[in-house]
């Protein structure tokens, strides 16, 4: 984990169960594990979770979690200040395109390198090279990112 | 999918207003949203030799309802551009939207429902209505038009989770595109201060574009004798490396038009008609690519199908415009679409061969980054200049001999592939 979350967001009746995918994947980042549906009928991975297998279209699908692990292809950043207010206290910031293990293509906010030409012109000169994902605790929500291994 | 149209239909008029900021703007200042609607209206049905009496019906296209605040916009512009007691829709596609307009109308028009269409889009990205003014407009920030723009965009994971327009469109698809191709990224940046200076050149000799200055005017004007020096400056950062600010869109308010008719019916109003002979259109929700950053499925099946539906080639290409918001996806997509070689679309601009007198034209009237963005507005702008290129009306900018085939490309965020191939009559 690159941090640790700091306090859970309150709890909301309904029960768990009645839980949106959306709030479970959420959820399930808090405590550092990357939530996805597998497909019964074509076995792929749909990340993060829908309603639907986003490859076949089946509605036939189970839980599953991602293991983390996967090859940063590439790296540049964004601006400052950023669109979404969420990230002004880290802007401008690594964001990176990544394949997992398990044949997804992610891209998420990548920590531990410094949004400069030079330091990007070296991951870019190194790549691809392996990461693992890690956990953002923002004010509001956990975030999916990844760490160079 | 039969994928054809079962009659030959054609922009009979087109319209456009000066793209540029609705408080700044001596085309656009002091104009209310339903008059830069209208001005992109009436050009276009004047140049049908028709009133909006003789449409049956009007599909509106707007995406930023939060700046324009006019939603069911086609009845709030009905009044201003005579066309009460009409069909129609308000509908968006995002950037794609006036070219997904002009495929919509041509399928209503095929199918035997309607005999003429007009298809608007009206967009200000740059302002919005101050308070509650029925008539005052106020800036709006930047970063707010990017949060506004990226409703568009997943909004159940990416956007909360940092999604970044700038990385995704420019920065990683940047250096897709060197490793791919083994270009030196020291070169990726001369490829795109060349392919910039094309674009302003194109904006330069364009009446109605955003930006008219000339790439090497902006730099003397910064106070540089070399704009080479000039774009590897602090005055133009980097927006996501290797990519530059000056590689991507500039932000406008502004108003497209068309009208569509079958074929005969048109030539019959126009003696320059121009046909829509095909259309693509395919969505894609993020990632837009997996390990190859250059090659984006949903734009090739929208190419696709154009091409098939318009029954030509590649080789048949004799103007193009791919979406550029970000100069390096516009040229990704023409290599993809066959119009440039792959992995040499950088050198072909290097080589000037991507101007109006160049033997590989794209985007004439100055691109997403001269010509300027109004989301909703700009697929209309695309083709607007295209049929301004066939008719030999382009102007300063017009290009040596009439294309006889175009395709337009565009990139409704986020994403609407749509491809449309026009061909003159
Ligand atoms: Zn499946």
């Amino acid at each position: 984990m690159c941090a640790q979350a700091t306090q859970r967001v309150e709890a909301r009746a309904p029960a768990a169960e009645a839980k949106s995918y959306v709030e479970q994947y959420y959820d399930a980042l808090r405590d550092g594990r990357f939530l996805a549906h597998k497909c019964r009928k074509c076995g792929r991975y749909t990340f993060p979770p829908t309603t639907c297998c986003e490859h076949c279209g089946s509605w036939d699908f189970e839980a599953a979690y991602l293991s983390g692990r996967g090859m940063l292809l590439y790296a540049s950043h964004g601006i400052a200040p950023p669109p979404h207010p969420r990230f002004a206290g880290i802007a401008p910031y690594v964001y990176g395109q990544i394949m997992l293990d398990e044949g997804v293509a992610v891209q998420a906010i990548v920590r531990g390198v410094e949004a400069t030409p030079q330091a990007l012109r070296a991951i870019f000169e190194r790549g691809p090279l392996p990461v693992n994902a890690c956990v953002m605790s923002m004010t509001d929500l956990p975030v999916l990112a990844f760490e160079l291994a | 999918m039969r994928n054809r149209l079962s009659e030959k239909v054609a922009i009979a008029g087109v319209g456009c207003t000066r793209f540029g900021n609705m408080l700044e703007a001596p085309e656009l200042k002091g104009k209310s949203i339903q008059e830069i609607a209208a001005d992109a209206a009436r050009e276009a049905l004047e140049d049908a030799h028709i009133t909006a009496q003789d449409i049956d019906a009007v599909y509106v296209g707007n995406a930023m309802v939060h700046s324009s605040q006019t939603p069911a916009t086609q009845t709030q512009i009905a009044k201003w551009i005579g066309a009460q007691f009409k069909a129609g829709m308000h509908f968006e596609a995002q950037c794609s939207t006036t070219n997904v307009g002009a495929a919509l109308a041509a399928q209503a028009i095929a199918s035997g429902v309607y005999d003429r269409v007009l298809v608007i889009g009206v967009e200000t990205t740059r302002t919005r209505v101050k308070g509650y003014s029925p008539y005052e407009r106020e800036a709006i920030p930047a970063q707010q038009t990017w949060l506004w723009t990226d409703m568009a965009v997943n909004q159940a994971y990416s956007v909360p989770q940092g999604y970044d327009i700038f990385s995704t469109y420019n920065g990683l698809l940047a250096l897709g595109y060197c490793r791919k191709y083994g270009i030196s990224v020291d070169d990726f940046d001369r490829g795109m201060f060349e392919l910039c200076r094309t674009r302003r050149l194109h904006g330069s000799m364009n009446p109605k574009a955003n930006e008219q200055e000339t790439l090497e005017q902006v730099a003397t004007r910064y106070g540089f004798d070399d704009a080479w020096e000039f774009w590897r400056s602090p005055e133009n950062p980097f927006c996501a490396w290797p990519s530059r600010v000056r590689s991507l869109v500039t932000t406008a308010d502004g108003a497209s038009a068309m009208v569509l008719a079958r074929a005969g019916d048109a030539k019959a109003m126009n003696p320059q008609p121009v046909e829509l002979k095909g259309f693509g259109i395919c969505h894609s929700d993020l990632p837009w690519y997996t390990d190859d950053p250059t090659f984006w499925k949903f734009d090739k099946i929208a190419t696709d199908q154009a091409f098939a539906m318009a029954g030509i080639t590649a080789a048949d290409l004799d103007y193009v415009h791919t979406h550029d918001c970000s100069h390096i996806s516009g040229i990704c997509t023409a290599e993809m679409m066959g119009y440039l070689e792959a992995g040499k679309g950088l050198q072909a601009a290097c080589e000037g061969r991507l101007r109006f007198d160049g033997d590989r034209p794209m985007s004439t009237h100055g691109g997403r980054h001269a010509f300027g963005h109004a989301w909703a507005a700009s697929a209309g702008s695309d083709t607007y200049e295209a049929v301004l290129q066939m008719r030999g009306k382009a102007g300063k900018r017009q290009m040596p001999k009439r294309p006889e085939i175009a395709a337009i490309h565009t990139h409704g965020y986020a994403m609407v592939g749509t491809t449309i191939v026009l061909g003159a009559m």
